[in-house]
Order: C-alpha cells, then structure tokens, then sequence
C-alpha cells in the first residue's frame, strides 16, 4: 500500500527500517569479535638491562637481548662504544645475526646482508636494520627507541 | 514378523522417513565419460582421500600434541619417541599433506589446460579456488606445530608477507600472528585455526563443490563436447567406483611406504631469539615462492621488492579466480592464450623450485 504523495510503500519502508536494524545488530555483534582477535601491543620505550652481563662483549662481537618481543642485538665497535639494533631483517621479518670475521650482519632467510652499520648492502632488504640509542647509566645499560627521552 | 523380513523391513521404515530413494537413484543413473582425458577425472576423489586421512590421523595427533610455546616441541617428540606408533601416524600425517597439496595442483592445471571451468562450471572453479587457498593455508598453519627453528623462520617469512598489501597487510600480518610479532599466541592461533577454522570452511565449501559437480554432471574437454553422442560412458556405480578404489589402493601403498621409510625429522625447539637459522627452506610447495622472493631486488623504480613480488601475487590470484569469466570464449585465440600461460606457469614453477633445491 502507498499514500498519494508518499515516496515510498509501506512495505519498503518496513523492510529498510528492519533491514537497518539487522545491519546495526550484526555489527555490534561483530565488533567485539573483531577488537578480540586483536590483542594490544605496545612497543616499550626502553629496556634496562644490567651493565655488568654486557660489559665483557669483545670489541667487534655482539650479544642479544629482547627488544619487547622482538630480538635485538647489542654490537661494541672497536672503540669500545656501542650500537644497538632491532635483529629484524627489513625484508620479510627473519632474524639477523652479526659474522664478526665479515663484519656484516647477515639474513639467512634470503641471503640478505647488512653492513657493520646496519646499512643494507646486498640481497633484498630495502632499509637499514632499525637502530637504538645505548647509553650506559651507573649499573644500567639503557637502550631506548630513538626520539624518547 | 519372521526374522528374514526384519532387514528390509528395517530398510523400508527408514526410507519411509529418510526418503534416500532419489539419491540411491541418481547414483544409478549417474555416467562418466571415457575418453583419452578420463584419467583426471580421479584426481577429485584421491583429495578427498587424502584429506581423509588428514583428517583422522590429525584427530590422533591432536590426543597428544600440546599448542603451548613450552610443549609443543616436547610433545611432538613424545610422539615420535613414546607414544605407540605415534612416530607412523605423524609421518603419515606429514606425507598425506604433501600428496593432498601435490593433488589440488594436478587437479587445478588438468582444468585449466582442459578447460573444464567454462560455462556452466564457473562456480565450480571459484569455489575450488578457495579449496585451493584453504589447503595451502592448512599446510603453512600445520607446518608451524612442531616449533622447530625452520618452522619458526618460515612463519615469520609466510605471515609477514601479506603485510605488503596496501591498506589491510598489517592488520592482516597482526591477525595472524596473534600480535606484533611471532610469538607462542602465534602458536597457539596455528593451532586453533588448523583444527577448527580451516576444516569447518573447507568441508563447507567441499559441498558446494561437489554438490555443484553433481548436478551439472562430468564435463566434458574441449572438442569433445560437440559431439556428445559419440563418446562412451562408464556407469559411476559400481564400475567408475570400482576403478577409483583400485586408484586410491595403490595411492595409499605409496603414502604408507614413504611414511614408514622417510618419517619426518623433528628440529631443535625454536628460540625467539635466536638467528635463522641458515639454508631454510619452506615445503616444497612454497618454493617457488620463497625462491621468487630471494631473487626480486631490493627496489624496483620506487616500490620494495617484495611489495612488488607481492603485488604481482594477489593479482595473479584474483585473475586465477576469475578466469572462467575472463576464458569465455575458450575456442578462440584469447582462449589458446590462456593455455599457454598455463604452460608458463608450471614451467616457472618447476624452474623456480630446481633452483631453489639445487643452491
């Protein structure tokens, strides 16, 4: 049935207003579903890790630690200072490690190779190897995420 | 009631309210067509042994293996040091999934070359594509289980990869891997999308697939089909069955062979933070894949490598999905083209896979 200058049967107008619910339920009933799949993550700011397990590293060898849930490593260069570095390869997210003879860090995944720097040199990683600032503070090595205070 | 009337009596009151007398009648009726290209036609029913045996032998693992960062790889040691015979039912486990996978890619190319997907079939080829899809995703979620250092790097490589897709990649990457990185809930979301999501969907679809095979009957190749009367016919039941079951028999001699005389090994547990560790290798079906992702440089004019190689992929899968709508006119030259890209294909495949295995 229509009115007269109605632009719209009752019919449709039922069904669209039903429909519409339908819609509203089905995504409530989906958004938590969604939001669950999802667990939080947050990346830490820094990690503090006791300077005295870190203080023998032969100049030009690394050792790792965990950057939250990635690996990372820490390299003392021939000074005696330190770089630090998310051990992710920047290719498809295998984990790096440094050969000290080569001075390079290497991807086994799909022969990718990184420079002592952490600079992508050969094979198919299309940045650098993401790097951390290393301070040593009294006891602690602090190891933050660049721009954090 | 006499004692000899008791089974037919039985059967009537069942039909009297099941009713199966169309289907037992369809059956009867139903023919296959012999012809030089029948031999593909047994493909379909040797998946679905194997994905059978899958399924079985996968409940049985399931009574022992434990999804959990520190078990898994203790428990699948368990099996195949301790449990009896747990060391053949795993290594059948493992041979069958390589048989089902190496199936699907016989079954998929004989009908794209035979062109069995055109009208009225189009469905018919859409939904084997997300079998297709399924089963990979059943291969890669199966081959994280063990917890193994390759299993480790293969899932970071597999599951990072989908990252590359603009827009949705990352949340499709944080979906699967349970978070921002592989860890044991990645392990454990394996799991359970393995043994509950994938085999729900699959059997799903499977009779979609089926259903749909059934009522628009054996196709027919190319040619052939104009000149329908002339091409004999085998009646499904008992003969085409019969025929099958000689198929699956020698099948599963070979399946049990290879489990018993090549059962798979068991990797260190896998370290998180460990290295890759060198010479990874996905399974054999992802090979051609990971050897194409090693050789695509860094960057190409202004993309990643891999965003291109990733790129090139998903579209190559949309047109894959929709080549019955794009081979419309299989006769015709656009037809032969698409023939021949079948051909590129595998020898693209078989190429990429050598090289792999041979470095």
């Amino acid at each position: 049935m229509k009115l007269e200058h109605s632009l719209f049967t009752r019919r449709q107008f039922l069904n669209s207003l039903f429909g519409g619910w339908l819609g509203v339920l089905l995504a409530s009933l989906l958004y938590p579903v969604i939001k669950f799949v999802f667990p939080p993550y947050r990346e830490p700011d820094k990690v503090i890790l006791p300077f005295s397990e870190f203080k023998d590293v032969e100049p030009g060898s690394v050792k790792n630690f965990a950057w939250g849930t990635k690996p990372a490593l820490l390299k003392k260069n021939g000074d005696g200072s330190y770089l630090a570095f998310v051990a992710v390869c920047t290719h498809l997210d295998c984990t790096v490690t440094y050969l000290p003879e080569q001075r390079k860090f290497f991807c086994a995944c799909h022969d990718g190779w990184y420079d002592e720097q952490g600079r992508n040199i050969k094979g198919p990683p299309p940045r650098p190897l993401r790097q951390l600032v290393v301070a040593v503070e009294g006891e602690n090595l602090i190891i933050k995420r660049e721009g954090v205070e | 009631m006499k004692i000899k009337n008791l089974l037919p009596g039985i059967g009537a009151w069942l039909e009297e309210r099941f009713g199966f007398r169309g289907l037992s009648r369809f059956l009867n009726e139903k023919r296959v067509p012999q012809h030089r290209h029948t031999i593909w036609y047994y493909t379909g029913s040797s998946i679905l042994l194997f994905f059978f045996i899958q399924v079985v032998t996968g409940i049985m693992l399931a009574f022992y293996y434990k999804p959990t960062i520190e078990e898994a790889n203790k428990s699948i040691a368990r099996i195949m040091a301790e449990v009896p015979l747990g060391w053949i039912i795993r290594s059948v486990h493992f041979w069958s999934s390589s048989f089902m996978i190496a199936l699907v890619l016989f079954h998929m190319t004989s009908i794209w070359i035979i062109k069995s997907y055109r009208k009225p079939r189009e469905l018919t080829w859409m939904s084997g594509v997300f079998l297709l899809i399924l089963t990979l995703f059943f291969g890669f979620t199966g081959y994280l289980l063990p917890w193994d250092d390759l299993s480790l790097a293969a899932t970071k490589v597999g599951t990072d990869i989908p990252r590359s897709i603009p827009w949705v990649g990352a949340w499709v990457t944080k979906l699967l891997r349970g978070g921002e990185d592989v860890t044991g809930d990645t392990l454990t979301r394996f799991f359970g999308i393995h043994i509950t999501v994938l085999p729900l969907c699959l059997l799903f679809i499977l009779v979609i697939h089926i259903y749909l095979i059934q009522k628009l009957g054996m196709s027919l190749p190319l040619g052939l089909d104009k000149k329908k009367e002339e091409v004999k016919e085998l009646p499904f039941w008992p003969n085409f069955v019969y025929r099958e079951m000689v198929v699956w028999l020698v099948l599963s001699g070979i399946l049990f062979s290879l489990a018993i005389f090549l059962p798979p090994s068991l990797g260190k547990e896998a370290d998180l933070m460990a290295p890759a560790p060198e010479g990874i290798k996905p399974e054999w079906y992802f090979l051609f894949l990971f050897q194409t992702l090693k050789v695509f440089p860094s960057r190409i004019l202004l993309v990643t490598g891999d965003t291109l190689a990733v790129s090139l992929l998903l579209l190559a899968g949309i047109l894959f999905f929709f080549l019955p709508l794009i081979d419309y006119r299989p006769e015709e030259r656009k037809g032969k083209v698409i023939t021949f890209i079948a051909y590129f294909f595998i020898i693209y495949a078989v190429v990429m896979t050598v090289w792999s295995l041979v470095q």
